[in-house]
């Protein structure tokens, strides 16, 4: 317990810690930032709780950081305005381990009136291990 | 953490050991509805969003643990990994909801497993996932 402490209270080089308002962001993360608004990267570091019985990255790990860190990059392009995930689809490609750092700079694919289509490549050390592309609904807007 | 609580059948087996299925759950499995494999979930405070419903990675993190308990059934397979998992979100979930896992398997071959996934609570549909699992 007190290695998982030690482990979450000080942020990689160069991040600051995102500030984060969902119960369950705040449950799984902390989740770290470097950037200014719109070109956000977006970190978290794996740790015992966040892997399955093999001893990797559990999948639905990876998604809700998707999802956390996706949403930033969303509320950043509609400027604060309410929006939600309508679609996310993920490919699993590399497994990670405990004490690797996972990033993601989102990327904007398009944007319309009432939807934003946002991707992300997620790596570690450089090396692409998952990669999502999801649909926002931003809400107030038919 | 192996009594199933009381919003739950007393047949609900808990499924969650270890890990980030512990960390993210309980999840429970439930007796099964003819071919169809069944899971659930009692949504508890931790798993929302700012906007008091359900955390989509929730539903997505459900998808996934129920999708690959089935491959590993069906594949008799000590470990199955996600390929990939495409969710969409149909509906908001609630606070206290007991949401549900209906897990149906599309086609087997030697080495992958094709499933899909309704997650409902009660008539509510909240979520369809559809993935791809690798028999390893």
């Amino acid at each position: 317990m007190e290695n998982r402490l030690a482990m979450t209270l000080a942020p990689p080089f160069g991040f600051i810690q995102t500030e984060l308002i969902d119960p369950f962001e705040r449950h799984i993360g902390p989740i770290f930032e470097q950037g200014v608004k719109g070109a956000r990267r977006f970190a978290f570091i794996v740790e015992d709780r966040h892997v399955n019985m093999r001893g990797v990255i559990h999948g639905g790990m990876l998604m809700s950081f998707a999802d956390a860190a996706l949403g930033q990059a969303a509320w950043d392009v509609c400027d604060h305005a309410h929006c939600v995930t309508l679609n996310m689809q993920s490919q699993f490609l590399a497994p990670a381990k405990v004490g690797d750092l996972v990033e993601v700079l989102p990327e904007l694919t398009r944007r319309t009136r009432s939807l934003m289509f946002l991707r992300g490549d997620f790596t570690v050390g450089g090396e692409t291990i998952f990669t999502v592309a999801s649909v926002w609904k931003i809400l107030g807007q038919d | 953490m192996t009594v199933a609580p009381q919003s739950l059948p007393a047949e609900a087996e808990n499924i969650s050991r270890g890990g980030f299925n512990a960390f993210a759950g309980p999840f429970w499995r439930l007796p099964p509805d003819g071919d169809i494999h069944r899971f659930a979930l009692q949504v508890a405070p931790k798993h929302m969003n700012g906007s008091g419903s359900l955390h989509g990675g929730v539903l997505m993190t459900f998808a996934d643990i129920a999708m690959s308990q089935v491959s590993r059934k069906v594949s008799g397979a000590p470990g199955c990994s996600t390929v990939s998992l495409t969710c969409d979100f149909v509906g908001p979930g609630k606070l206290a909801d007991v949401i549900e896992a209906r897990v149906r398997v599309t086609r087997q071959t030697r080495t992958l497993v094709f499933l899909s996934a309704d997650i409902i609570a009660g008539e509510r549909i909240l979520a369809v996932a559809t993935g791809l699992w690798k028999i390893v």
